[in-house]
This record gives C-alpha cells, structure tokens and sequence, in this order.
C-alpha cells in the first residue's frame, strides 16, 4: 500500500488485494461515538489480515481503542456507535449485517472471551446450560443428548475436573480461574475460525493466568482458530503471538511480526513501552522508562502525530500532520511487513537505547545503600503474628464450624531504607497481613513492632497516634482512596491539621509534597477527578508523606495503572525511598515490579510465608516449589525466550483455607510432592516444613526437598 | 427446603408474636372506650360502664399487665380474641372481614404485579423511546396522585359511563345488590360490583413494579453476561429475554414482600370510597371507637400478611436465583 491513499481506495485495495486466504480482514475500521464532549473517534483507521491458525496480539493501553475494535468485529457495539470501513470474514463483509445476520457468525465462526470472567457468565443458569445454549443457536437439530456430550468433552478440553457433575453447577460455585475455562469452552464450542480474547487473563492470578494461556494454547490447537489476542501484557503476548500490532489513541503505530516488535521497535511508543516494564528475569538495577503526560482527548481533531505531545523525540514536523503506518526501510523480508507511523522510525533502527530517548532518571542512590542491614534501624518487626477467623454457621444460634487461617505465625522485619514485598495469590493473606500491621492493638496474637514501639504496650492514644506518624499507607486504587469532595490542598492538610501544625506551615509543607511527588504546585486547588490515574497515586503517596513518615505500606501500589505510568510511579517510589531514606512495605501481585523495586521479598502460601529473603537470591534460585511455579508463571516480555523456557503450571486454585492440609500447606499444588515417591510424600503430609535456610546468608524457605524434582505433568514447554 | 420455610415460619412467629403483644399494650394503654361512653344518653355512671366492661373482659381498673394476660390466654386456650365495648365478638366479625378485603384486593394484587412487570420489561426494551416515555411518565404521575383522589376519578367516571349507556352498568360502591337471584344474575352483579374497585386499584397500582422492574432490567441489560450470550450468537433481544429478564426480576421478586402488606394498609381508602366494610376500614375505625381487642387483632393479621408476603418473597428468590438455594 502506498503512502496516501483515500479511504476509498483502502477500500477498494482491501476487497482486491487482500490476501485471499486470511480469515479476517479488517481495513480502514473507524468508530465514533456521540458523547457529552462532542463525538469521541475512538478506533481510527486499523487495517490487519488475520491469517488462518495464526495469532495477532493487539497491544495497548487503556483508551487505545483495542476493546471497541474487536467489539466492533463482534458487531456488539451499541446502535448509536457510528462504525465504518471494512470487516471480512472469508471476504463477506460483516460490517452493516442485521444483528440477526450477524448472529450466524457470532458464536460460530467468530467467538469471544471477554475480560472479566466474574460477571461475564449469567448468575442465574448452570454452566451447563449456558454451554448448550452456545451449541443450541447455530445447531438447532443436534439431539440432547449429543449436545450434553459435546459440553462435556468442551469442560474437559479446557481442564475442569469431573466435568459431568460440573455440568450441573451455578458459575458462583467456580472460581475465577474456572469461570474463564467456562468462558473458553463457550467460545470454542461450535470451532470457531477466529476467537478474539480480550484481556483474558487480566482479572486472574498469575499461577491462574498461566493455566488459562495454557487452556487458550490448547484452544487454538484443537480448534485450529486464528486467535487475537488483546492486552496491555506485553509479556502474556510475547510467547504466544505470531504478529503484534501496537495502538495508541484508536490507531496502529507499529506492526509487524513479534521478533520485530519486540527486538526492533521504530516506533518510540513501542520502545518506551518496552522499556517501562520491569523484567522478572533479571536484576535490572536501572529505573524504568517513564512516558511522560496522557494519551490525547479522542474527541478533539488531530491534527500531527497522536504521540506528539508526550514523545521524546518530537520535532516540528511532527505536529503537522498524522504520520501513516508505512513500511520501516530494510524490513521488507519477513511474512509481515513490519510497519510503524512514525517519521523517525528510521532514526530508531539498530539497538535503540530507550533509557538514552526517554530520560530515565538515573537509579537514586540512598544513603542508606552502603551500610549493612544488620546495622540499619528496625523500623517495623512482626513476632508470630497470627489472625485467624472462626468460620460460623447458623441463622439465629451461630456455631463454629472451622477456622479460616488468614495469617498464621507471621514474623519478618524491615530495617531502615529497604523495601520490603510480600507476595502471593489472592487469598494468601497479604492484606490481611497489612490490615494487621495497621490495626495495631493490645489484643491481636502477635507482636507489632513499629519504630521501637510494640502494640503490647502502646495502649493509650498519644503512642498511637505517635505510631501513625511513623507509618503511613498508599492504597491500591487511587481513585476511591481520595474523597471525591476534597481538593487536593484539603486531602494534603488533613494528616498535617490532625498533628496540629500552624496554617502557614501546612501551606508551605503541601507545596514541598507537591513538588516532590512531581505534581504542579499550583494544582492544589483542584479536585481528584480533575487529575489522570497516575497523578491522583502521587497525591496518594503524597498525602501519605505528608507527616514524614519512616515507613510506607504500599498495597499494590500501581496495579490499577496503565503500563508506561505505572513505569513514572514506580521511579518516584524509588526516588523518595532513596532522598527520604524511606522503608516501604508494599503488597504486590506483580512480580515484575516486586524484583525492580524490592530489596527482600516474602512468599506466602495460605497464610504463611514459604520462602524469604533478598530479592535477587529468591528470583535468581528460588527453592520452595511453589516460588518456582509462582516465577515460572510470569510472562517475561521477549518472544524468544518466553516460547523456549519451561513453565511449570499449578493445578487447581489456592484451596480453601479450611481445608488446609495438615503437613505441608502446599502439598495438594505442589509439583515436586506429585514427583515423590510415597515413601517422602508422607513426611511433607504429616510434618509442617519450618522456614529456615540451608545456607548462612541465603534465602529462608519451608520445604523438605527443595531441589526435588518437578513432575513432568505439570511442566510445559512450547516449541 | 421444606426445612427452611419452617426455620423462617418459626422466625415470623415469634416476631409475630412480639409485634402484636406490642400492639396490645399500646392499645390498652392508649385507647379508653370509657370516654366515649360518657356521651351516651342517658349518661351511664362510672360505676355501670366498669361493670358492664368488667363482663366484656374490658375491665379498666386492672392494669395493662393483668389485662395482657388475661387476653393471652383467652387466645391461647379458647382462641377467643376478645370483645368490643358494643358487647361484639371478634373472632365473629373478623372472618367476614378478612373475606371482604381479600375479594376485594387479590385480583387487583395479581393485576398489577403481572401488570406492571410486564410494562417494565416493555418500556427497558423501549428505553427513551416514544411508549416507555409514555409509560414511564404515566408511572411517576400515578405515583404523585393521592389515592381517595384516584379512585373518586375513577368513581366518576363509572359514573358517566352508566349515564352514557343509559343504564347501570357498573356499581361504584357497595358489594353486592341484597336479594339478588343465584346463579348469573348473582355473577353479572358481582361484575358489576367488582370492575370499577379491581379496575381503580390496578391502574394505579402497577406504578411502582414498572419503575422497579423497568430500572432493575436497563441496570443488566448492558451486563457482561449479557454480551456474552450475544456473542454466542443470540440476538440482542433474545439475550435480554433470556439472561437479562431473569436476573432482573430477583429484587422485584424480594420488593413483593413489602408490597402486600401496604396494599392491605393502604386499602382503608380503597374500602371506605367503594363502601367494601374489610379489615383496612376496621382496624382504623377501631381505633376512633376506642377498641382495644379489635385494634390489635387487625395489627396481628397484618403481622400475619406481611409474614407470608416475605416467606413468599424468600421462596420467590430462592426459585430464581441458584446463589441463594438453600441446600
């Protein structure tokens, strides 16, 4: 395709030139919507061909327009949404179907797995029934009987254990993890030829997240679907997709074939993205690549390049009109032409250095760095902390039927300037954990030490409030931990108003937190929902600075931010830790930001902590079992490796904390327990391992065979 | 399941039990039907009127204790729920009445739940469109008009219609015509007698399900579950009609619990404008007429109603939602 062509003659390309034997051939595809603030063109002008069997990873950030142009295809976009351009499904256009028209190639011939398994399933039907309901449209002939076996045989392939009784089951009797396979198995019950996923795997653990891949790998196997797979995981496409195709503010700006994108990127989007992941599988010591500013407002008319105002590279020429997605020189070989819209892309071949483009901030150095651990402060310490829930039953008369182990016998420390992580799946008890810490009371079974002061004798309310000076908290989601209602002046003053500090104090401490947590000073008179994502955390961590606090509690701190902010985010908490000397304790899911920002790190397992210890020691030769499988379930961002490493996929979920089992907590999951012969499993059955190490210095860790081997089953490589 | 209704029976008893013993002390506390005996002439002395209480088991001089027990255990050993001052049973009365407001309410009940569930899931189907604006605004006049002036329009306009015709078609007050002949005549009049209440009350009645209904139903008709079954290949309507309509109607269902006993509340206009003599009309009469027994008993049977309305409702619930099936 040639540089300016008008949509109509796109148009006319696509239906002539389109290869003849792509399954789904989408070109010049642009939707708008009617919104308060004028029509909002969120998808504009994405061409792809898919190729049968093949997989395209759509990668974005939120905003990108990645979701409306696969709901496009989908034709489920609202009736007000003005779509045009062309969709092709084996040459039928699909485009401008009836929504009864439509219907005979959703579900058959195109299937989707949405984002949120949660609410994606009706509550009301058994998974059964919603699974023959899939087969019921478009086979109206099949017999009962033949259907019920087909739903069977789908439970199977997508790995739900006892699928004739599962059948019969509501979606809340499944776990989430579960509900996605549910959700898989919908999609490929009647063999799709394209089966679009969207975020599958956003909302699941990461032990879950790995399984579900797993599942859609298989999927895409039996089935022999084209798949296309939309996410903001650079990582979870890297090992499965063929080709990527990079959006940002509704359009393309790079394609091309993975090895391409990841190892050659000519888009300086594509690279900053790169860059500002942090990678689980080295010891980076560097900080991440930071995106300054926001995707632009789709509802004004753009007029240069979309990335202009928030690109390193940025000249004159850039600001006047929208560069096209042209084929980068000396790329024509490959099955794709690896295409970027970006005047500069040739500026950018050969090693491209994203830190040099983008400005990283050099890594701060604390002052605390050089000195050992052991001579540093404790500034919080945790002595056999325990939490655990009677589990009740009962209407009027409750009886206890069993108790939920939230947090048993936790102890750990933090000395002055580390960064401490706790991580785990959902329900392991890591905010718990944290809501332990905060409590801070006479009567909880354990001791909190935090700054000198134990909760055994800190009774009265003048040490307590002392103890909250020391320690303060940044929340997970920081638009609900602001007060909608508050400026941003009155969500700072109100922790300095609480210690009693003079008005014109307060004034001049807000400005200085302002500054620190980079935000504009004279912003303060503004309200949260005035600010982006990212800005309204740093008014979170701002606010929890405000009373100079030595430790911080972080709970996942930048899970609900968009990757290249997320990257700015996580380089502030770095440059306060090290000009502060602060000490955070943060809870993560991320493992890839818990190995850039942590010193030490603590895995937990129902309530315990399996494995402790410095970061680089537990990432670089974990020994319990379950932080191999945790570390080998994270989807490391380079195509190369990620289809050639070994994965070891978890059964099952984490088991209720009820049934906990007696010896070893992990025994039920555990890939080096199924390896053993019976004689060894009962040791791990009848005897709790402790945690200590094997070596002066090294990591700690709760297993009586850490270097077992693993059970081939549960190992998987893709070659 | 079985198990479960009798937990909740028991549960209900009790608060049953509670709320009219309640009832019964306020009464016996507040009402004194000695006062209005003073008007009646010839003027009986203090003396007559305690003794002439005193055999209806009314006796003022006792305490509200002594009274309670007393009472009580007429309910319990005779099922005997006491006397008015005029010397009547209650136990007699309260049958024909329960009998009166049931006729008079259960169709009009039926009417508007139907009714109104229907029009909600019509007008969400219809969202901002010319017959749920229609509907929906219909809904929240109704909502703003008082009842005695709802039913006096609808009175009226039986009203002219009979003069239209030429005949009397409909009644507008009343329960029957007395010495009417068995058998059709005896159905043609109830008809007549029935249409213009059971009519009043449903046309404004039905306002209330359809908002709820209506609101509940957009709420999921844009749901994750519901995207998922078009995608399966369902059209959009068949997807709202199946997944969304259901899920929907779970809070409607659990809203039926309250409605049945302020229908039966609210009827004390429905039953004085139509002249129907139920229990609505009683029990607030019985309060102007100073009777303690049958001033609790109507806040009993209430109790009672709104029992069943909410065992109803959990039955309801747990028919359409598996989340909340008991095992």
């Amino acid at each position: 395709m040639s540089t300016n062509t008008t949509p109509a003659e796109r148009l006319r390309d696509a239906g002539l030139y389109a290869p003849g034997d792509a399954v789904l051939s989408v070109r010049d595809l642009n939707v708008r919507f009617n919104s308060e603030n004028g029509v909002v063109h969120a998808v504009r002008g994405v061409d792809f061909d898919l190729m049968p069997g093949k997989t395209l990873g759509i990668v974005g950030e939120s905003g990108s327009g990645k979701s409306v142009t696969s709901m496009a295809i989908m034709g489920l976009l609202p009736e007000t949404a003005d779509i045009s351009g062309s969709v092709r499904f084996k040459g039928k256009e699909l485009l401008g179907l009836s929504d009864k028209a439509m219907c005979k190639h959703r579900g058959s011939d195109i299937a989707m797995v949405f984002q949120d398994p949660l609410s994606s399933l009706t509550p009301v039907y058994t998974v059964g029934n919603q699974i023959i309901e899939a087969l019921t449209v478009h086979n109206p002939t099949m017999s009962k009987q033949a259907k019920e076996a087909r739903a069977v045989d789908l439970l199977r392939m997508v790995g739900i254990p006892s699928p004739k009784d599962r059948l019969k089951a509501f979606p809340h009797e499944f776990s989430g993890g579960m509900r996605q396979r549910v959700m898989i198995a919908i999609a490929i019950a009647n063999d799709p030829r394209v089966l679009i996923a969207d975020e599958p795997t956003t909302a699941l653990d990461v032990t879950i997240q790995a399984q579900v891949l797993e599942v859609l790998h298989t999927a895409q196997e039996e089935t022999g679907a084209a798949v296309v797979m939309i996410t903001h995981d650079l990582g979870v496409v890297a090992g499965m997709a063929d080709d990527i195709m990079v959006m940002y503010a509704g359009k393309p700006v790079e394609t091309g074939t993975v090895e391409d994108i990841y190892y050659n990127p000519r888009m300086p989007y594509t690279l900053g993205l790169l860059g500002a992941v942090p990678r689980v599988d080295t010891a980076t010591k560097q900080s991440l690549v930071p995106i300054e500013g926001t995707p632009p407002n789709l509802a004004l008319p753009v007029t240069g390049c979309s990335f202009a105002a928030r690109c390193p590279m940025v000249s004159d020429a850039c600001l006047h009109g929208e560069p096209e997605l042209i084929s980068v020189p000396g790329s024509e070989t490959g099955t794709l032409d690896h295409k970027a819209a970006c005047i500069k892309s040739g500026e950018l071949s050969g090693n491209a250095d994203a830190h040099r483009i983008f400005h990283a901030p050099p890594k701060p150095v604390s002052k605390f760095d050089g000195v050992a651990r052991t001579e540093r402060d404790k500034v919080l310490e945790l002595k056999d902390v325990k939490k655990h829930f009677p589990l009740l039953k009962g209407a009027l008369i409750k009886r206890r039927i069993g108790t939920v182990k939230a947090v048993d016998g936790l102890s750990f420390d933090i000395r002055e300037g580390e960064c401490v992580s706790i991580v785990g799946e959902s329900g392991c008890g890591k905010t718990t954990t944290l809501l332990e810490i905060m409590e801070f009371h006479p009567d909880q079974v354990g001791e909190v030490v935090i700054g000198g002061v134990s909760n055994k004798v800190a009774t009265d309310h003048k040490t307590k409030m002392a103890m909250r000076k020391e320690m303060q908290m940044v929340f997970q989601d920081p638009t609900g931990a602001l007060d909608p209602r508050f400026t941003v002046y009155e969500v700072l003053a109100e922790p300095l108003e609480n210690l009693g500090m003079p008005k014109a104090a307060i004034k001049k401490r807000i400005m200085e937190l302002m500054q620190l947590v980079g935000l504009q000073p004279d912003h303060v008179n503004r309200f949260p929902n005035q600010f982006s994502g990212g800005q309204r955390q740093r008014i979170g961590i701002a606010r929890a600075l405000a009373v100079n606090p030595k430790l911080v509690v972080l709970d996942e701190p930048v899970s609900a931010l968009d990757v290249s902010v997320q990257a700015g985010v996580i380089n502030l908490l770095d440059k306060l830790r090290a000009e502060l000397g602060l000490s955070y304790l943060m809870v993560a899911h991320d493992l890839s930001v818990v190995r850039h920002i942590s010193d030490r790190v603590a895995v937990m397992y129902l309530g315990k902590i399996v494995e402790t210890g410095n970061v680089d020691d537990v990432f670089d030769n974990p020994r319990h079992p379950y932080t191999r499988a945790l570390l080998s379930a994270i989807p490391v961002p380079d195509p190369n490796l990620e289809r050639t490493r070994e994965r070891i996929i978890l059964q099952g979920d984490l088991p209720s904390p009820l049934d906990a089992p007696k010896g070893c907590n992990f025994a039920t999951r555990c890939p080096v327990f199924a390896a053993l012969p019976a004689a060894k499993q009962e040791k791990c059955l009848t005897l709790e391992p402790p945690l200590t190490s094997e070596a002066e210095g090294g990591q700690d860790f709760a297993c009586f065979f850490p270097d077992g081997e693993l059970d081939a089953e549960m190992l998987v490589v893709h070659a | 399941m079985l198990k479960y209704l009798l937990k909740r029976s028991g549960i209900y008893l009790i608060m049953i039990f509670l709320t009219t013993s309640a009832g019964y002390f306020l009464a016996v506390s507040s009402l004194k039907p000695a006062v209005l005996e003073q008007e009646k002439i010839p003027r009986p002395t203090p003396e007559q009127v305690a003794a002439s209480f005193r055999g209806l088991g009314l006796d003022p001089e006792k305490n509200a204790w002594e009274r309670y027990v007393e009472w009580l255990g007429g309910i319990v050993t005779r099922w005997d729920w006491g006397r008015s001052p005029n010397g009547a049973y209650v136990n007699a009365e309260f049958a024909d009445r329960v009998l009166v407001s049931t006729r008079l309410f259960i169709a009009s009940i039926i009417l508007t739940l139907i009714i109104g569930v229907a029009l909600g899931v019509y007008s969400a189907a219809r969202q901002y469109k010319f017959q749920d604006r229609v509907i929906t605004s219909y809904s929240y006049l109704v909502h703003i008009l008082p009842a005695p002036i709802a039913y006096f329009l609808v009175q009226l306009g039986a009203i002219s219609i009979n003069e239209a015709v030429g005949e009397r078609l409909f009644f507008v007050t009343g329960i029957s015509t007395p010495g009417i002949d068995p058998g059709w005549p005896a159905f043609v009049d109830l008809v007549a007698h029935y249409a213009v209440p059971t009519f009043a009350m449903t046309i404004f009645g039905w306002a209330g399900y359809q908002i709820a209904q209506r609101q509940y139903l957009l709420d999921n008709v844009n749901a994750d579950f519901v995207r998922t079954a078009r995608a399966k290949g369902l059209t959009r309507n068949q997807a709202i009609r199946k997944h969304a309509l259901r899920v929907s109607f779970i809070p409607v269902a659990q809203s039926i619990a309250f409605t049945i006993p302020a229908i039966f509340t609210g009827g004390f206009f429905a039953e004085a404008i139509f002249a129907w003599p139920g229990i609505g009309l009683w029990s607030i009469q019985s309060i102007g007429l100073q009777d303690v027994n049958v001033a609790t008993a109507t806040l009993a049977y209430g109790s009672v109603i709104f029992a069943i309305g909410a065992i109803l409702a959990d039955f309801a619930t747990t028919l359409v939602d598996p989340r909340v099936r008991v095992q």
